[in-house]
């Protein structure tokens, strides 16, 4: 929450100053104050004799009054424009009038601060990147812009470098000290982009200044400010209108005029400039220096607080380092006594995209972040070689044997549910129609994503039949559509079109994810498969960055049978959370791609369980008996819980299962003493995905079905204890304290004797080896606690 | 001669501006806005009139009149200063708020409670008004411990004014 932040801070420094003890202004800013004073006299000739000095500002304030709307942002220019030198203001009130939507003119309200040594870093930050362009690009970055376009596409050419280079790692702590002096030009308005969770749309603005001591290349600043209210539709230039022409009627002078002309009279625009600050999700949208109003702002420091929020969650990435990773940490379930709640109810989950990222991590050389592990999707990620049913949908497979892990914890059984759901031959999957929503942005060029991406595509073209469709949107700086939903027949052209896209530009999956759903729609046909398929790397920066607006959509469309697969490609800046929540939405899944032996798992050798989901809304409910079970805890699915009460309620969202689809479910159980009869009844409960029809059945299991010892359950069985403790341990679960790799490993490299070059397993093997060098390596200590009671 | 004369004159501006009101941010705030006006209406300066000096304290008292104004045109503010401190994360705090005496109470006892490191990054940033950089040399440490120390010391400050003044 950017504002809460903004406002935090901007009290905190109010407050603290009032603990400084003198009378006296510190030396920095008396310093300062003269300093930018000098450079001042230097930089301007005398203005022209006015009747006091006093006079103007009066002007200025009852202005403020009086034009609140226009008036305010031309002070704000000057402020702006003067805090690099005179940290004249640190915050203040901006507001303008846009002409939005279907011409409706918005009045954006909002309010900035500038703490000058932020304005300077970002000039440094300018300054560099201005440089590295300026080798790479003489003409993009020097030459006039005569259009808004051109300038937008130099400054996408621009971001796209500056990612690519990593560039935002590099600027260099001396120059942050750099100063800006005058004079200054205002540039342009630079663009918007949304923070949903604080109904915020941030706006930016460019400005042009000069380094000291340096005659050229001029310095871009870019200001970032919060204004209330706009839509996001505005961003296209045509519907950016601002209220510089009423404040041009006005008759100003003083600091007002000076703004204006610089604005108004700076001939030789300058071209939208990118520095690529960390904060920014950027989008240069408008280059239109004579109606620009000119509202710089706070400047991009890094990040909220000066340090990036708690990663993950829906905290958008607006205001995150482009490189974050976006986990969202949903906690660990804790031990349920029977006696309080004896049902444990929850949605099936079948992704398996945590495992793969933590893979990629692993492989890498790096422990994952906590937040990445989700024990479910490791489970989930195994075969355990269910029977399919031949007749039903699903069957339901128990199994339990007592289970030793970590300390603290004595006559604790493990319990194994597994949920197969039932085959669809590859000749007896409905047709299928498909819409690609590809992300084209900057940021997948990184390591070849879109590479990957093609691959994938020209992987499962293969595997269509002719009756297939494919239609295809992307969405870079602005989503579009690019081919319309064709047949396989037309094979040849499908694949031309795919080997066409390119990687550049920001980020607007919004209208990427509406254009397809439109597409979709249109070519939307009762019995078959209709699909859209997000290919992403999950970073949104434009438009409802935050899931919760595109999640509104995708829900509805579902609704109306048009169901999301959310794909994600490439590690880094693979924005998890979001994907897995619109997996979820859509009534479809999520996957993550990293490497073409994945994209073979889940397109060749799945292809009919990816695309044909034979169940919706599967909800499983488990009623341990109290009589035999003192308590019970799920392992994972902790963001699949769905409160017991609604297990019936057909409206209430469970999860979507995959024709050959398995779901396993773990629990560590504690038994009364020598107790018989039923441990546990499942109740499953789900829609048919054609006929919508409502099917619920329960599958009992008695405690004298408990496999003896550990030693005695199946192979399949120890495979999922495995996993589970592993995941367990790397997500430094509470009931994993005591535990250690090296157990987990040894019981491993057994079963994948067992499971005789299993391919997934001895990937497994090499992942935990890997996981405990790299404890071993950051000296976690497993933490020893009291042996409890029971 | 504009810098010596600046550097006489910033501290009389500045202690003016604090005894009409006890608020430093808004001293300097006042201070850097006359010294931008005397800097911009040079030309108005006309030493018949009297002593540069006494023109600039013109300048001031006039932003003096101005925010005054504006202040008249704004509700004044009432009640014990806690709720204001409860809304810290949402709105500005009112200039009226920072300048009580009890605000500056409370504000040094809730600095006294965090860690010592807390403190002077806090003091360093905002009474000193140092950067991030010199902070983090001053202190040994990066400049993003500095980022994450001061985003960490806001949080605490604001749990112990919430205490303090709710006290």
């Amino acid at each position: 929450m950017k504002s809460k932040e903004n406002n935090l801070e901007k009290n905190i420094s109010r407050l603290v100053k009032l603990a400084g003890d003198s009378n006296e202004p510190s030396e920095v800013f008396a310093d300062s104050v003269v300093k930018n004073a000098l450079a001042e006299l230097k930089g301007t000739k005398a203005g022209p004799k006015r009747e006091g000095s006093g006079k103007f500002t009066k002007v200025k304030w009852t202005k403020i009054v009086a034009y609140a709307a226009s008036i305010i942002i031309v002070s704000g220019v000057v402020i702006a424009l003067t805090v690099p030198r005179l940290k004249l203001v640190r915050d203040g009130k901006v507001s303008w009038s846009q002409i939005g939507e279907k011409g409706r003119a918005d009045e954006v309200t909002g309010t900035f601060s500038m703490p000058s040594d932020a304005s300077k870093k970002v000039a440094a930050r300018g300054q560099e990147a201005y440089k590295r362009d300026k080798i790479e690009n003489t003409n993009a970055a020097s030459g006039p812009v005569t259009s808004a376009r051109q300038a937008e596409s130099s400054v996408e050419q621009r971001e796209d470098r500056a990612n690519g280079a990593g560039l935002l790692a590099e600027y260099s702590v001396t120059q942050a000290d750099a100063k800006v002096i005058p004079p200054v030009e205002v540039v342009t308005a630079a663009r918007r982009h949304a923070e949903p969770s604080v109904g915020l749309d941030m706006g930016s603005i460019g400005v042009i200044g000069k380094l000291e001591g340096e005659k050229k290349p001029p310095v871009p600043i870019l200001g970032d400010m919060p204004v209330i209210g706009g839509s996001d539709k505005a961003i296209d230039k045509k519907d950016q209108s601002w209220s510089y022409a009423k404040a041009e009627k006005e008759e100003v002078r003083g600091p007002e005029a000076l703004a204006l002309k610089s604005l108004g009279g700076s001939a030789g625009r300058k071209p939208a400039f990118v520095d690529t600050p960390r904060s920014f999700g950027l989008d240069i949208v408008v280059e239109e220096t004579k109606r620009a109003p000119g509202v710089v702002c706070r400047p991009a420091e890094p990040g909220p607080g000066g340090y990036p929020m708690a990663h993950g969650g829906t905290t958008p990435p607006n205001g995150e380092d482009v490189d974050a990773m976006f986990f969202k940490n949903y906690g660990v379930n804790p031990f349920v006594d029977t006696e309080d709640d004896r049902l444990s109810t929850f949605a099936t989950d079948v992704d398996t995209g945590s495992y793969t990222i933590v893979r990629g991590y692993l492989q890498d050389g790096h422990l994952p972040p906590e937040k990445a592990v989700r024990v479910e999707e490791f489970v989930n990620y195994f075969k355990y070689n269910y029977p399919a049913p031949q007749e039903d949908v699903f069957e339901v497979y128990a199994e339990a044997a007592p289970w030793k892990f970590g300390t603290g914890r004595k006559n604790s059984y493990l319990l194994r549910l597994g949920l197969k759901a039932k085959r669809v031959s590859e000749e007896n999957r409905k047709p299928a129609i498909l819409t690609f929503v590809i992300d084209v942005s900057g940021s997948m060029r990184r390591e070849n994503r879109l590479g990957l991406v093609k691959k994938c595509l020209r992987m499962l073209i293969e595997r269509l039949r002719p009756e297939d469709r494919i239609g295809i949107a992307v969405y870079g700086s602005r989503g579009r559509k690019v081919m319309e939903h064709k047949g396989l027949d037309e094979k040849d052209e499908i694949l031309a079109v795919i080997e066409s896209l390119h990687a550049s530009g920001s980020t607007f999956a919004e209208e990427g994810i509406r254009i397809g759903y439109g597409m979709a729609e249109s070519a939307y046909k009762k019995d078959y498969i209709n699909r859209v398929i997000l290919c992403s790397d999950g970073v949104a920066n434009v438009g409802q960055t935050g899931a919760d607006d595109i999640l509104e959509v995708i829900k509805k469309k579902a609704e109306k049978g048009i169901t999301l697969s959310a794909i994600g490609f490439g590690m880094g800046n693979y924005n998890d959370v979001l994907l897995e929540r619109l997996g979820d939405k859509g009534n479809g899944h999520y996957v993550y791609i990293d490497t073409i032996a994945e994209a073979r798992r889940i397109f060749e050798d799945n292809l009919t369980g990816t695309l044909q989901v034979v169940a919706r809304d599967v909800k499983v409910q488990v009623d341990f008996n109290p009589e035999v079970v003192r308590s019970y805890r799920l392992i994972g699915y902790e963001n699949r819980d769905v409160p017991d009460e609604k297990f019936r309620d057909d409206k209430y969202d469970g999860g979507e299962v995959g024709a050959g689809h398995s779901v396993t479910a773990l629990y560590e159980l504690k038994l009364w003493p020598d107790k018989k009869g039923t441990v546990a009844t499942t109740y499953v409960r789900y829609k048919h995905a054609d006929t919508s029809a409502v099917t619920e059945f329960k599958s009992p299991m008695a405690a004298g079905d408990f496999n003896e010892s550990f030693g005695s359950s199946s192979s399949e069985f120890k495979l999922a204890a495995t996993v589970a403790e592993f995941a367990e341990i790397l997500r430094k679960s509470y009931w994993a304290r005591g535990a250690t790799l090296e157990t987990v490993l040894e019981r491993a490299q057994q079963l994948s004797r067992e499971f005789k070059g299993d391919a997934d397993v001895i990937e497994l093997v090499d992942l935990i080896s890997k996981a405990k060098r790299l404890m071993k390596k950051t000296d976690v200590k497993p933490v020893e606690t009291e042996e409890d009671t029971n | 001669m504009w810098g010596e004369f600046l550097k006489r004159e910033i501290p009389q501006l500045y202690g003016m501006f604090m005894r009409r009101w006890p608020n430093p941010m808004l001293a300097e705030e006042l201070v850097q806005r006359t010294v931008f006006d005397a800097v911009r209406g040079r030309s108005s300066y006309d030493p018949s009139r009297g002593s540069p000096e006494g023109w600039i304290f013109g300048i001031a008292r006039n932003n003096i009149r101005l925010e005054m104004r504006k202040r008249a045109s704004r509700g004044s503010v009432d009640g014990d200063i806690s709720r204001y401190i409860e809304a810290i994360d949402s709105k500005p705090l009112p200039d009226e708020v920072l300048e009580r005496k009890e605000t500056g109470t409370v504000v040094r006892a809730a600095l006294n409670r965090l860690e010592n490191k807390e403190q002077t990054v806090l003091r360093a940033k905002y009474i000193e008004g140092l950067s991030a950089y010199k902070i983090a040399r001053q202190m040994g440490i990066t400049e993003k411990a500095v980022h994450s120390l001061l985003y960490r010391a806001r949080i605490s400050l604001r749990r112990e004014l919430k205490r303090m003044a709710a006290v």
